[in-house]
């Protein structure tokens, strides 16, 4: 095939220094990480300075690719500062974004293979879009309830649309997809809180005792909903729900390419042209998942001076977080290679058609390395979730219920009780939620007690206590 | 192909990507002759809506019949009887989900056209239910269904009859093809003398892995 060669023309250094520019205007796109800016608001968070740390966010929310996973950190912050209405807003703006991001953008797809991963839109990992749901029917139920059982069906619609889209995805696998505990707990919690639908409920525990076939408490729950009632008459019920732990998040390393990896950047390139990844290829910048020590392992509970027991895990982030970025690492990885390798071949390309020579050659490479070297890892992720949701629940007697959380390590209490009163009343749920990132924390603790769609129940009361 | 067509090619990527877009979602009102969807994975309207509309019929037609036992109103009509409808049971392989109070708003609701029934409200069987804390299921049990009948009545609600419909489903499997048999039974039981009445619909539905599926399992010439 004839080619027509380019015209030699002189050598100018405007054109390689135009582009060269160019090349910094782009890269300077990729500068910072998510984990570094949300590494402030973070260190207030924990130290119980919530109003803070939600100034500090709302900064971070201003920018346009920070902005739906801010928004999921200021949910936090508003549910723990006794703000449940408002974290609902936040999580249904959240889960409708994430919603509409599903299918994925194919000119943010073409553009990160320039810059990096962090100018995609962040549409969410599965747990977090199980874990929104969740945190909305909490949210809802700490203040009204009247959503709550619809956003336990939401959940397992998710649920469903998740498992399809990964048993299509990967059919030789049988169990590909592992279900999060929690959304079945709260609809069979839901569920038996109507005292008519015993069978949604067993439905649900059973789902729920099968992820977690250790859980004791569970197989009571279980066994209740199978032959017994919700509370004998005169008692009520508290569901304590307790956020335990600093919970997981993304910090960028670098990473020599694996053989999978490379194989699967091989097939991105091979995509968009003729050239094939190098055999051998310089480290590159990808996020992993850091988790912070924990002091504290469960909360015991007691009430009216008795005590009750301890919360058990229903839902173990760590675990979804740690296992949700192992399935998709070779991805990333390859993605990071392949990018690498366009970014090479555009500089060799641009140099190759202005003839560049001499110090504006040298001054092209330099800009390349460092288009290359500024490149950062995504690390986008609820970043103030916690390590794990536990949940107890206790049947107590109508009325006022002075109930004590105090945090344990491996059952002996590291920290000081935290008093909250709870307004019990009869055959229906109240609930507690608490948090408790580590032994010295001092938030708040958020009680509400509802009656759902009963006729025969008083207005709700909501409380707090430090 | 050298750099610069490779990269004239990335370009034009580039702008045909730029056609691209996220995921937006449309809405629009169905009208009420079109047919429903026919759900892929699980029993959907197509499924529940003939189930309600059959079994129900069934019920009223075999609750018209006049026998010498029918209280006689002083119209000369026969007096409808006042049930308690106490909910819905799934006994299914499939959850339900917003199905579940959706089935009970409509059977309640078809039979209450019926001149036949008095249904009383959900919310007064719920307030019973609260009150005895007794579960739906141990409503049979002679002792629970008096106190039950006792609550109800003290609050201006005696009843005649308590109904209950049960969803159950049979499955069937074919290789990469499934059958599955949807049943809804409604159950009626005369609180006065313990009788029952029961009447089922059934709707079967095929879920197949393959477009061809239909064809192969369900033809003429196949036993």
């Amino acid at each position: 095939m004839n080619r027509l060669r380019p015209m030699q023309r002189p050598a100018s250094f405007t054109r390689p220094a135009l582009a060269s520019l160019m090349m910094l205007i782009c890269l300077a796109l990729g500068c910072s990480t998510h984990a570094k800016r949300l590494a402030t608001p973070r260190s207030l968070f924990y130290d119980g300075r919530l109003e803070e740390c939600r100034t500090s966010l709302v900064k971070l929310e201003k920018s346009r690719h920070d902005k739906d996973v801010v928004n999921l950190d200021l949910a936090i912050v508003d549910l723990l500062s006794g703000k449940p209405k408002e974290a609902e807003t936040r999580l249904k703006a959240a889960r409708d974004r994430f919603e509409e991001l599903e299918s994925t953008s194919l000119t943010e797809k073409t553009v990160s293979m320039w810059t990096d991963d962090q100018v995609r839109s962040y549409a969410g990992e599965d747990y977090e879009k199980i874990l929104i749901r969740a945190f909305l029917s909490l949210s809802n139920l700490l203040h009204d309830g009247s959503d709550a059982e619809s956003y336990t069906l939401q959940l397992q619609e998710k649920h469903e649309s998740i498992a399809q889209r990964i048993g299509e995805a990967e059919p030789t696998k049988p169990h590909a997809y592992r279900p999060l505990p929690l959304g079945f707990y709260m609809r069979g919690m839901l569920r038996e809180a109507t005292l008519r639908d015993y069978d949604d409920a067993v439905r649900n525990y059973e789902i729920a005792s099968s992820l977690l076939p250790d859980c004791i408490p569970l197989q009571w729950d279980l066994n209740r909903a199978k032959g017994g009632v919700h509370s004998q008459p005169g008692n009520g019920v508290i569901y304590v729900f307790a956020l335990v732990g600093r919970g997981p998040y993304k910090v960028e390393v670098t990473e020599q390419p694996t053989s999978d990896a490379l194989l699967i950047a091989d097939r991105i390139v091979s995509a968009a042209g003729p050239y094939k990844v190098p055999p051998t290829i310089a480290p590159i910048k990808i996020p992993d998942i850091a988790v912070p020590p924990s002091d504290i392992s469960s909360v015991g509970v007691s009430v009216n001076g008795a005590r009750i027991g301890e919360t058990h895990i229903i839902a173990d982030v760590e675990d979804l977080a740690v296992e949700s970025y192992r399935a998709t690492r070779n991805t990333i990885v390859a993605r990071a290679i392949a990018r690498r390798v366009i970014k090479k071949a555009t500089v060799a390309a641009a140099k190759q058609s202005m003839n560049t020579e001499g110090l504006s050659s040298v001054g092209m490479d330099l800009a390349g390395i460092a288009w290359e070297a500024t490149e950062g890892a995504d690390t986008r992720c609820w970043g103030l979730l916690p390590n794990a949701i536990q949940v107890l629940r206790v049947e107590a007697p109508k009325g006022q219920a002075y109930v004590e959380l105090t945090p344990l390590l491996r059952g002996r209490p590291v920290g000081s009780s935290k008093p909250v009163q709870v307004h019990m009343i009869d055959g229906r749920n109240s609930y507690v939620l608490c948090w408790f990132p580590d032994a010295r924390s001092t938030s708040q603790v958020i009680t509400c007690t509802n009656g759902l769609s009963s006729s025969a129940v008083p207005p709700m009361s909501i409380g707090s206590a430090r | 192909m050298d750099r610069r067509e490779w990269l004239a090619g990335l370009g034009t990527l580039m702008v045909a990507a730029s056609a691209g877009c996220k995921g937006y979602q449309y809405g629009h009102v169905i009208n009420p002759d079109a047919p429903n969807l026919v759900g892929s994975h699980e029993a959907g309207a197509e499924v529940f809506d003939p189930l309600v509309d059959e079994a129900v019929a069934k019920l009223l037609a075999r609750q018209q019949i006049v026998t010498a036992d029918t209280p006689i109103g002083p119209d000369g009509e026969p007096l409808p009887k006042t049930i308690c409808f106490v909910g819905i049971e799934n006994k299914s392989a499939e959850d339900i989900g917003d199905f579940k109070d959706q089935l009970y708003q409509q059977i309640d609701s078809r039979l209450l056209e019926a001149n036949s029934f008095r249904s009383i409200s959900r919310r007064m069987v719920d307030a019973a239910l609260y009150e005895t804390r007794l579960r739906p299921d141990s409503l049979m049990i002679p002792d629970n269904m008096r106190l039950f009948t006792a609550v109800l009545e003290r609050q201006g609600a005696p009843i005649d009859y308590l109904l209950y419909a049960v969803l159950t489903s049979g499955t069937t499997t074919r290789n990469s093809s499934k059958q599955r048999d949807y049943d809804l039974t409604l159950e009626l039981v005369n609180v006065h003398t313990g009788l029952a009445d029961k009447q089922t619909a059934e709707v079967r539905k095929g879920y197949h892995k393959s477009a061809m599926g239909k064809v192969w399992n369900y033809n003429p010439f196949k036993r």
